[in-house]
């Protein structure tokens, strides 16, 4: 395949889950229980798939040939509008990335569209006259032509249009149930949530806009190595903020929309209410991949990122990852356990990205898209079986009723816990992503010393001129010296990283002074991969495994096919994920798509080898972790829920913290919701007592005046005068109409009476008007 | 009624045929110079012609005048009868005797027919009258005698210029000639609004069919 | 007893075809502002247009004598009078059809 046919095909995807959404829109309703939902999987969710497979196959090809660099920098830009001066274009990102994303996501939401057949066929199309069923997956439709373009833009602006479009299906679904209080109110929270983290966005996105002057993500990237390299536009200016400049600013900035998308402290409150949704709907946005969305924009956006950027975008994935993890120990909702799993794992990814682990970040937003949807579909299964029973106290015992279910769950804990046999590669999900994470952390942490890049670059300076790529211990580190000279669309591969005689060492970088990670960040990284085996199979054990704790639940529980294939379809996708496909792709996007940026990375196999090589006791004790947990977790919970109860107890006030989420709705609540309030009540104050007083003054002078004015003035004199005009129109009306018959002999006969008075006037008085006429022409020469 | 209209129509077929065998003879052969050269030296105040004139004019007058005065219809129609046969003679006193043809021929056995159908079509009796109010015929007269006043002093104070002995009369050649030379746009626009007459005509009157 | 300029009478002109002439259109005009039967005003147009032909020939006569251009104005003139004639008593017939009568004071349905 040539010329453009990718990005065609790619759009095509995009574009046909927005037809799906309008005719769902209209004649969703007439198409009935499962012909709605069926329609929704195959036009809005079954051809994206097709065509993102035809795109993957093609595009593994290109890259076996070596055509994908040229492909990408000849991609096409519709140029739409001038936003000022800036340029606005229209455009696919054609790359690796986007490739893989884009397979990605649609494998997922097609299993998780099939999913919802099942799920929702328990639902009545007509519900209080509304059409709940076909509109549900209209929305899901929607859902898809946002999250697909969201992937595919080229610009940024554009990427903003689909955030926010995704943004808002969010809101449809996580309010689907709206006549639920609960429900609209969690959809209200994740929209004004999301907002908050969109203005930082937004401010991120008008210093691209004023300081940058473009909106194309590739343009943006080497403008801003561009004025790194002259000590212009952003970074001429001395504005600082905080102790930051403002270039820092703009990659905090731009890194605050990844915030609220992908709930990351201090705005991950709306994530866990936001399994007030449909369980698909978690298992597809909340989990797989609008979450994701946010680590997606950071790992677009990589290259306009300072340094200090990065290591506060790693400050928050660290808390995130941390806290959440220990709040989804004591979590007993099946969902809301596996939301707060699910922010733990995006704050690892975010943590990764601020590390530099560009790669591992983002494979494992890949491994956890198709483990975390496996799971969160596993828990709709349960949840559906259980009739709408979700706290897992009343569960126990289930693998018998759905045995299915029960291994694909498992699957999925353990492919989210890391497991793996240290120093093979033998493994699953987390066991290379996850781990790679820490591999690079752990580099960052102790073999970093600040301007590393630098050293290295030099040390290979006879021959590396647009990246050099360095041996270090299993890590590499990868670095584009001079990006102005690069020509930004992933030619470095071929060129570069196997060195070109470019001859010059680095200039000067932005990225010349990494900072060395602070310890605590890494120590509490690991200490959350302990964690995470933990409350996983905790959740696995109360909810399969033990006796039955209430039977009622337990008759009742049942699985069937169309909910559980897609488990096993994102189980084997889950093996797949982990081993061939992705890493390659995303391999080859770093090159690219990081090429001002540093990247720190293993070498793609396993972290053993990474981390292993330097520390034999890191290589167990990262790749052992799993173990740890899972034992601790069997040991409390083997013989029902008496040990955790007791626990319990003994934490005390420990437990009040985690259950209560270390209080952050309390004090949102106590600060931004009554604050406001307060506010509120103040402004009123002020309202009722200041300016009442002048509009209440001045609205008695009205009045009085009003009074005079009416009476008096009004209706004597000018109505007077109106009145009179009026009855003399009424009055002439009348006498104008009397000749007014309507027959035309009439009208003739004033017409010729009319006729005859001009004759006689001008037999009369012609002559004289004729030599007035003629005297007046005479006097001009 | 019968009667009085018969006895009308009879003095008037004889004024009609008396004018014929004045005036006929020597406007047909007004082709010719010679002839025209006859009644150009005649005609300037020859008291045959004035007396002539003066007859048909009075006709003229008092036919008209009959359609105005007249309420019955059919009344009406043949005093127009009268009025455009007096006309005709007119035509024919100022040697216009192709006109004055046509004018009997279209006029009186086409136009006055048709009206007289259309009095027949249109009144279940033919007697029936409309009287008009007291002040219309009032107004009506007072502002046609003051126009007529008007247009008489007019034409009487004009002061024309005539151009005398050459009105000898044409011959219906050189109407023809001129009709396809130089008024050919007219004619050809006449022919396509007697046919568009012809069209609406008969849309108007045809039976609506339901 | 006759008058000095007896002869001047006796010499029919122009003015005195175009006096007739106008007595047809002041006769036609009162018959018109008088009739309510719609035929009846259509006499009056005939009567009218017939002042039209005549002052046409009378110029014709007088004033272009050897042309023919008035006299195939006059031409057209009764042409134009037989097309109205025709289409207005389509009309008539058309009025006596709806309405029943042909009196046009019933036919006023425009009257503001």
């Amino acid at each position: 395949m040539n010329g453009h046919t990718y990005e065609i095909l790619l759009a095509l995807g995009v574009l046909a889950p927005f037809v799906s959404f309008w005719i769902l829109v209209f004649f969703g309703p007439k198409m009935g229980k499962p012909g709605a939902g069926w329609f929704g999987v195959v036009m809005g969710m079954g051809i994206p798939l097709v065509l993102a497979i035809i795109v993957l196959v093609g595009w593994i090809g290109e890259l076996q040939s070596g055509h994908a660099g040229e492909l990408t920098a000849n991609a096409y830009r519709f140029h739409w509008a001038n936003l000022g001066t800036v340029p606005a274009t229209i455009g696919v990102k054609l790359d690796s990335l986007t490739v893989a994303m884009f397979f990605m996501v649609a494998l997922v939401a097609f299993l998780i569209f099939v999913f919802s057949v099942g799920y929702m066929s328990g639902h009545s199309d007509e519900v209080d006259g509304q059409c709940k069923y076909s509109r549900f997956f209209a929305y899901l439709s929607l859902f898809g032509f946002s999250m697909l373009g969201l992937v595919v833009s080229s610009s940024l602006f554009f990427l903003f249009v689909f955030w926010e479009l995704v943004g808002l299906c969010s809101y449809f679904l996580i309010g689907f149930y709206f006549d639920k209080g609960f429900a609209s109110a969690a959809a209200i929270k994740a929209f004004i949530t999301n907002r908050v983290g969109d203005f930082g966005f937004l401010i991120g996105l008008m210093l691209v806009f004023f300081q940058l002057k473009t909106l194309d993500l590739d343009d943006a990237a080497v403008r801003f190595a561009e004025q790194y390299a002259a000590g212009t536009g952003i970074f001429a200016s001395q504005f600082t903020m905080f102790g930051w400049s403002l270039a820092t600013i703009m990659g905090v900035g731009l890194f605050c929309g990844a915030m609220g998308k992908s709930a990351q402290f201090p705005l991950h409150v709306w994530l866990p209410d936001a399994m007030a949704g449909p369980t698909p709907v978690s298992a597809l946005i909340h989990a797989a991949t609008m979450v994701a969305a946010g680590v997606y924009l950071v790992a677009r956006v990589f290259r306009l990122m300072t340094p200090e950027a990065l290591m506060f975008v790693a400050a928050i994935g660290c808390l995130t990852l941390t806290l959440m993890a220990l709040v989804a120990i004591v979590q007993t909702d099946i969902k809301k356990c596996l939301a707060y799993s699910t922010l733990s794992q995006l704050g690892y990814m975010i943590f990764g990205m601020g590390c530099g682990a560009w790669i591992a970040a983002l494979f494992h937003l890949i491994t956890h898209a198709f483990f975390k949807a496996m799971l969160f579909l596993c828990s709709g299964q349960v949840i559906e079986g259980c009739h709408h029973e979700q706290e897992m106290p009343r569960m126990g015992g289930l693998r018998k009723k759905m045995p299915v279910t029960c291994w694909t769950f498992f699957i999925g804990v353990l492919a989210i816990s890391g497991a793996g046999i240290a120093g093979t590669k033998i493994g699953l999900g987390g066991f290379f992503s996850k781990d790679e994470i820490l591999a690079v952390a752990y580099v960052r942490a102790y073999e970093w010393e600040e301007g590393d890049y630098h050293k290295h670059d030099a040390g290979e300076g006879h021959g590396t001129g647009h990246a050099s790529t360095v041996e270090n211990d299993g890590v590499t580190y990868r670095l584009a010296s001079d990006p102005v000279h690069g020509d930004g669309h992933g030619e470095e591969r071929a060129g570069g990283a196997h060195g070109d005689s470019h001859g010059a060492a680095s200039k000067a970088s932005i990225f010349a002074h990494i900072p060395k990670l602070p310890k605590w960040m890494f120590w509490l990284a690991i200490f959350t991969a302990y964690v995470t085996p933990f409350y996983m199979m905790r959740a696995w054990w109360m909810t399969f495994m033990g006796k039955p704790r209430d039977q009622h639940v337990y008759e009742h529980a049942h699985e069937i096919p169309l909910m559980y294939l897609p488990l096993v379809a994102l189980a084997i996708g889950t093996f797949w994920a982990s081993y061939k496909l992705f890493r390659p792709l995303i391999d080859d996007a770093s090159h690219a798509a990081t090429d001002a940026a540093m990247v720190l990375a293993t070498n793609g196999a396993s972290h053993t080898e990474a981390i292993g090589a330097a520390h034999q006791w890191l290589k167990f004790g990262v790749g052992g972790a799993f173990i740890v947990g899972f034992v601790i977790a069997i040991a409390i919970y083997r013989k029902g829920l008496a040990r955790a109860e007791a626990i319990r107890k003994a934490a005390g006030p420990l437990h009040v913290i985690l259950v209560k989420k270390y209080f952050f709705d309390e004090v949102y609540n106590f600060v931004w919701v009554k604050g406001c309030i307060l506010v509120a009540k103040i402004a009123r104050l002020f309202d009722t007592y200041i300016i009442d007083l002048f509009v209440n003054l001045a609205a008695a002078f009205t009045a009085r005046l009003a009074t005079f004015s009416g009476i008096i003035v009004d209706n004597g004199g000018v109505d007077g005068v109106v009145n009179g005009i009026a009855n003399t129109s009424i009055d002439f009306g009348d006498a104008v109409r009397q000749p007014q018959t309507g027959r035309v002999r009439n009208y003739m006969l004033f017409a010729t009476a009319v006729a005859t008075i001009v004759i006689i006037c001008v037999l009369i008085f012609g002559l004289e008007a004729q030599e007035t006429v003629a005297s007046a022409g005479s006097m001009v020469p | 009624m019968k009667s009085a209209g018969l006895t009308k129509r009879v003095a008037l077929a004889a004024v009609v045929l008396i004018a014929w065998g004045l005036l006929v003879p020597p406007a047909l052969g007004s082709g010719d110079s010679a002839t025209a050269e006859t009644i150009k030296t005649q005609a300037p105040g020859s008291p045959i012609e004035a007396v002539l004139f003066y007859g048909i004019a009075a006709g003229t007058i008092v036919c008209a005048l009959g359609v105005c005065i007249s309420t019955n219809i059919v009344r009406m129609a043949v005093w127009l009868f009268g009025a455009l046969a007096c006309v005709a003679v007119l035509y024919f006193s100022l040697a216009a005797t192709f006109i004055a043809a046509i004018q009997l021929i279209v006029y009186v056995g086409g136009t006055l027919i048709l009206l007289v159908f259309g009095v027949m079509l249109t009144s279940k009796s033919a007697s029936v009258r409309f009287s008009t109010a007291r002040w219309e015929l009032i107004g009506a007269g007072a502002v046609c005698v003051a126009l007529l006043a008007c247009l008489a002093a007019v034409f009487i104070g004009a002061g024309w210029t005539t151009i005398e002995g050459t009105g000898s009369g044409v011959a219906v050649a050189d109407i023809g000639r001129t009709m396809i030379t130089k008024y050919v746009v007219p004619f050809e626009v006449a022919g396509v609004l007697l046919m568009i007459v012809m069209v609406g005509a008969a849309h108007l009157a045809r039976q609506e069919k339901k | 007893m006759l008058p000095d300029d007896f002869l001047t009478y006796l010499t029919i002109g122009l003015t005195h075809y175009l006096v007739v002439g106008a007595v047809l259109f002041v006769t036609g005009l009162f018959t018109m502002m008088t009739k309510r039967n719609a035929i009846g005003i259509l006499i009056g147009v005939e009567l009218v247009l017939n002042s039209a032909g005549v002052n046409l020939v009378a110029f014709d006569r007088y004033m272009a004598p050897g042309r023919v251009d008035g006299q195939i104005m006059t031409l057209f003139v009764i042409v134009i009078a037989a097309a109205e004639a025709a289409i207005a008593v389509g009309i008539c017939i058309n009025l006596y059809k709806n309405l029943a009568t042909v009196d046009v004071d019933s036919a006023r349905k425009l009257q503001g």
